[in-house]
Parts: C-alpha cells; structure tokens; sequence
C-alpha cells in the first residue's frame, strides 16, 4: 500500500514521513475504544455534571501541578475557577499530569489566529482516538467505515503553500491507506496529477476544510468518497451544498479543537452541533465564569475529554454558542469562533450571525469583515471567490445600507478571523 | 493565665473540629462563597484590631492559581485565633497582622491548606507556628523545646516538600523537552487538522 502511495504516476512529492505509531496492543485496544464510543449515550444533561467529574477533579488536584498549587480540591463543581488557552499557553507543562509517560509524548501545535499559539501534548494513541469520534458522527448517517487492506481509508486534504505531506496505514483498519496531500500546485509535477492521484486513491473518506474543499471542487474527479469531514474553520452552507451536489455524499461540518478534538458535527435538523464525546461535559459560561441560563449563549467550556496528556477541568475555549438538550443528546446553537461581535447596522445593533445569514448563500471558504469607525464595511473573500463580489454586496447593503461595502481579496490562505470592528460597542 | 503560654492540646483539637463554613471555598474572582477578607476583618476585631483596608484587600483573591490555597489557609488560621484562650490573652497586633499575613502564605506556599485539618502532624505544626509567632509557647515546654519541636515538624515537611517541589521542576523541564521533539504532524496520524 505504501509503495502505491508513494510510487503511484500521478503521486505528489511527499514531503515528510508519519505513521500511526501504534503499538501491536494498542491496535486492540483502539478498536474496543471505537466500538464502545461509537455507540455510547450521551449522559450529560446541560447544566447537570456528570458523576465522572468528581474523581476527575480529585485526580487532577492530586496530579496535575496547575491544580496541586491550588490546594485542596473544591467541594463542588462550578467552585473550580475555570482556566483559559493563556493559562495553557503561559506553561502548558504545568497541565500534564506527572503520571504520563513522556517517552512517546508528541504534540500538535495549534494556529495563534484565533487566540495563543499552544502546543497540545499527545500520544499516539490520543491521535488514533480520533477516528473513534468521527465514525460516531458518520454512523449518525448510517455510514460504517469498511475500507480495509489494499484500499484507501482516509484522504487528508490542505490547501496551502505548504503544509506536511504523507503516507500511511491504518492498522485498526486492516493496514487501510491513509494519505495527507496538499492540492497547491507547488506540490504536484502536473496540477492534472491532483484527480487523477485522487480518482487511483478512491479513498473511501475525504477530510479537510472549507478551503481545501474549494480547491477540491475544482478538480475534474470521476471518484466521489463515501463521505466528506469538513473542520478547522466555519462551513458555510452554501459551500456545503456544493460539496454534496457534487460528490452526492453527505458532508460533515465538525466542530473540533486542538486542545479537545472532535466536540460536535452539524446537524441541520437538530440546527446546531451534536456534541460527540461521552466523556466531555460541556457547559456555557458568562464572561465572569458563570453558568448562563438555559439555551442563553456564552462561551463554550469543556471538562474532561479522551487526552490523557491533557485532561481538561473547566476549560474556556474562547467559542461561543448556546447549548440545548435534545434526543440525541445536548446540541450546540449558533457556533461562532471567538466572542460574538455586534455590528451597527440599518436596523440599529446586529451581531455576527446576523452577517453570516447574510453571507449563506455564498460558498466562501473564508472570509474577513469588518467595521470601520466610520461604520463603513469591509468584507474580504478568496481570490476564488471575487466573482461573488457583487452579490454578496448587495445581501450586505440590505444590512448595512447602499455605499457602505467593499469587497476585497483576502490574502491570507489559512484561518483567519472572521469579524472584527473598530466600533465603540462592539463586542456583544 | 500566664499569657506566655497557651494550651497546644486544645488548639489542635479545635483545629480538628473547625466548622465546614471555614473549609469552603474562597472567594476568588466571582468563585467561590467564602469572604475571607470579612472573615478576616471580623476575627481581628474580637481581638480588639481595626484592620486597615490595605491589609483586607490582601485577601480579596484575584486568581485561583495565586491565591486561593493562601485564602483558604488563612480561614482556617482566623478559626484557631477566634479561640477564648487567645481572644483574652490580649495578642499584640503586629503579631497578629502576621499571623494572617505572612505566616499563612509562608505556609501556603508549600502545604495544601486543608492538610493542616486532616493531618494530625500539619495540625501541631500550624497550631506551634501560629503560637510561636504570636510570642507563645505551649503549657509545660521551655522555650528551647517548643522551638526545638516546631522546627523539626516544620524541617520533616520543608525537606519533604523540597523534594517534591524539585522533582516537579524536572518534571516539568522533561515535559518541555519531549514537546520539543518533532511535530506530531511528523510522529502520528490524525483524521483532521483542526
């Protein structure tokens, strides 16, 4: 499988080397993880903590050095002061607990666009978990993953002038291949190469992110995966409607993080993100720490999680949404990355999502907009997407009124923020 | 009473059976419902000291990191001075000031507040440090002994915790290092990049 990957014609140049680093044991013990996650209930009832919080926090006062300094650990649950990514990126040493091995520790490190830059400690076995969440998501749509030896499992897809490039196995999965390609040019002898690399992969799954889904839509494939995994940055519907018209797949729009993983997938007739971790209790907090009232949004706030490296205990992770319980389990409404930004509209004050209903209709892959304090607008698109410009000024000045946008090129290839102002009184 | 000395068997029996209200958790930044700066303010005044508003800030706690174990210690501190005993041995106030003050972060420092509750050992090392700073010294000892005792319980735990304290920096310089070594993204496979 590998010598496929790496020798195939129409190959890419690989620019570095991975591999699942499993252990023969922990291959076993990753598939009985998968088997009891993909079907686990989801215990947690908002505003409830689940009984498993207790020991942990009992644990990570003995443990943990951040909250051995503490002292003693609370008798209670909302009496833990809730920590931040700047508590995690001051020393995130401080946060391992002392009982984890450190021989095979790896890490991952996340982007400082929307906050600090942090280094997530992890293990090869916290990186296999993963999959275990994001099968959970796909059973949800009666897709099992199945692909096994001498097939391709997963195809990672980036969009950048350079990002790492790979092949793989995936020993849960029969020895299934993996790939991480990068569809910019740069890396390929014959931009044709990119369809045709991916038409002989098949892959059986296709991950990426809206901006790599773009470029990935442009691509003359015949093959379409079983399925899409969008993360990393906000899937505008549009975009996604895209994507299923296309490969006549379902997409999943997963809200995941560095520093927790996979949290939810969107789930359009739930209208939110159903959270996806069992043993993740995810609560909202006002900007003094509180727990806001039922369906009222606040920042999003985890405890607990499948990173033994990095066990969580009131974590802020400087998202926002509302949480409210369903059949399936608790629901995240009207995500948004970083505080919610107001906007001074026609209509008087708006917020962001007000703006991104604006924008649906548009598949951006990412974009940037802001207020000046002049009140005017300026909304910042991919270089893909300028022939939206005129449309998407036009659903803007229905908010903002006539003359107020300007639609411009977005430089930046990677994440970026979303809203921004310079208005006195904007941030919600 | 002879006001040089105080009656160690009784403060760490009281110690023992302080009231669950002064084992909870310290106000600190918008947590916790233990005012310690009121508690503070309060015991001081039953030995006739008007606290400054400048001492009672100190124990307004703005980070549970900071300050919530010196907090919580200081609670605990303020319960063994609300003693009868040491309420009418007329304390001078300084000493008092440092009991809650310096004393208590010394010893938070590098105790958890409630072991001084739960561990026979760290109660009579409070309830002696406590006296010997407030210029008394337990019924039946001289001096010598009682500053003999205190720092060898004080010795015991300073080395034991010395030792802790050290190996939780290598610790922590190991964790530092193995982050250092290549990127996951080179080391494990991951579905997503988030």
């Amino acid at each position: 499988m590998l010598d496929f990957l790496r020798r195939h014609p129409s190959a890419p140049v690989f620019r570095n080397a991975s591999g699942n680093r499993l252990q023969a044991h922990e291959v076993e013990a990753q598939q009985a993880f998968e088997r009891e996650i993909v079907d686990a209930p989801m215990h947690a009832t908002p505003g409830i903590p689940p009984p498993w919080v207790y020991p942990l926090i009992a644990r990570m006062h003995a443990t943990v050095p951040h909250y051995r300094q503490r002292g003693s650990p609370p008798r209670a649950f909302d009496q833990v002061a809730p920590v931040s990514r700047a508590d995690l990126s001051a020393d995130i040493a401080q946060f391992v607990p002392d009982d984890v091995p450190l021989e095979r520790m790896i890490q991952f490190r996340t982007t400082g666009t929307t906050g600090h830059p942090l280094l997530i400690p992890s293990h090869p076995v916290v990186a296999a978990r993963y999959a275990a969440f994001h099968k959970r998501a796909l059973r949800r749509l009666g897709i099992e993953a199945q692909y096994g030896a001498g097939q391709v499992g997963v195809v990672l897809l980036g969009f950048q002038e350079r990002c790492f490039t790979y092949v793989s196995v995936t020993p849960t999965m029969g020895e299934s291949g993996l790939a991480k390609l990068n569809l910019h040019p740069n890396d390929w002898r014959d931009p044709l190469d990119r369809a045709r690399y991916l038409d002989a992969l098949a892959p059986e799954i296709v991950a990426g992110d809206p901006i790599s889904f773009t470029e990935y839509l442009t691509l003359p494939l015949t093959h379409a995966p079983r399925a899409l995994i969008s993360v990393s940055m906000q899937l505008m519907p549009a975009l996604r409607t895209q994507l299923e018209q296309r490969f006549g797949c379902p997409v999943l729009d997963i809200y995941s993080l560095g520093e927790v993983g996979p949290v939810g997938v969107f789930d359009a007739a739930l209208e939110g993100h159903l959270l996806l971790q069992p043993q993740l209790y995810v609560e909202i907090l006002d900007r003094d720490g509180r727990p806001v009232s039922p369906g009222t949004a606040g920042e999003i706030t985890v405890t607990g999680g499948f990173n033994d490296c990095l066990p969580l205990l009131r974590y802020r992770t400087g998202d926002f949404a509302s949480l409210r319980p369903s059949a399936h389990g608790p629901v995240l409404i009207g995500l948004c990355g970083r505080q919610p930004v107001r906007f001074r509209a026609l209509a008087g004050w708006i917020n962001n999502i007000d703006v991104t209903h604006a924008l649906e209709p548009f598949p951006l892959s990412h974009f940037h907009l802001h207020q000046g304090a002049d009140r005017n607008v300026s909304l910042q698109v991919a270089p893909n997407a300028m022939h939206y410009a005129v449309p998407a000024r036009a659903a803007l000045e229905r908010l903002f009124g006539a003359g107020t946008v300007v639609v411009e090129v977005l430089h930046a290839a990677d994440k970026t923020l979303q809203y921004t102002s310079s208005l006195e009184g904007s941030q919600a | 009473m002879n006001t040089d000395y105080a009656d160690l068997a009784a403060l760490t029996r009281r110690l023992a059976d302080i009231p669950a209200e002064f084992l909870g958790e310290p106000s600190v930044a918008g947590h916790g419902e233990m005012a310690v700066a009121a508690i503070v303010g309060d015991v001081l005044r039953m030995h006739g000291l008007h606290a400054s508003v400048e001492l009672l800030t100190g124990f307004q706690g703005r980070s549970a990191h900071a300050d919530r174990n010196r907090l919580a210690l200081a609670a605990v501190a303020c319960w063994l001075l609300a003693d009868d005993a040491l309420i009418g041995a007329d304390l001078p106030h300084p000493a008092l000031e440092d009991v809650v003050g310096a004393l208590v972060a010394e010893m938070a420092a590098i105790t958890p507040a409630h072991a001084f509750v739960h561990d026979a050992e760290r109660r009579e090392e409070l309830v002696r440090a406590l006296l010997a700073q407030l210029g008394l010294r337990p019924l039946g000892e001289t001096p010598a002994q009682a500053q003999d005792r205190l720092s060898a319980i004080s010795a015991i735990q300073r080395r034991a915790l010395l030792a802790a304290s050290r190996q939780a920096e290598k610790r922590a310089r190991e964790v530092r290092a193995a982050l250092a070594r290549k990127l996951a993204e080179e080391s494990a496979d991951k579905w997503t990049r988030e």
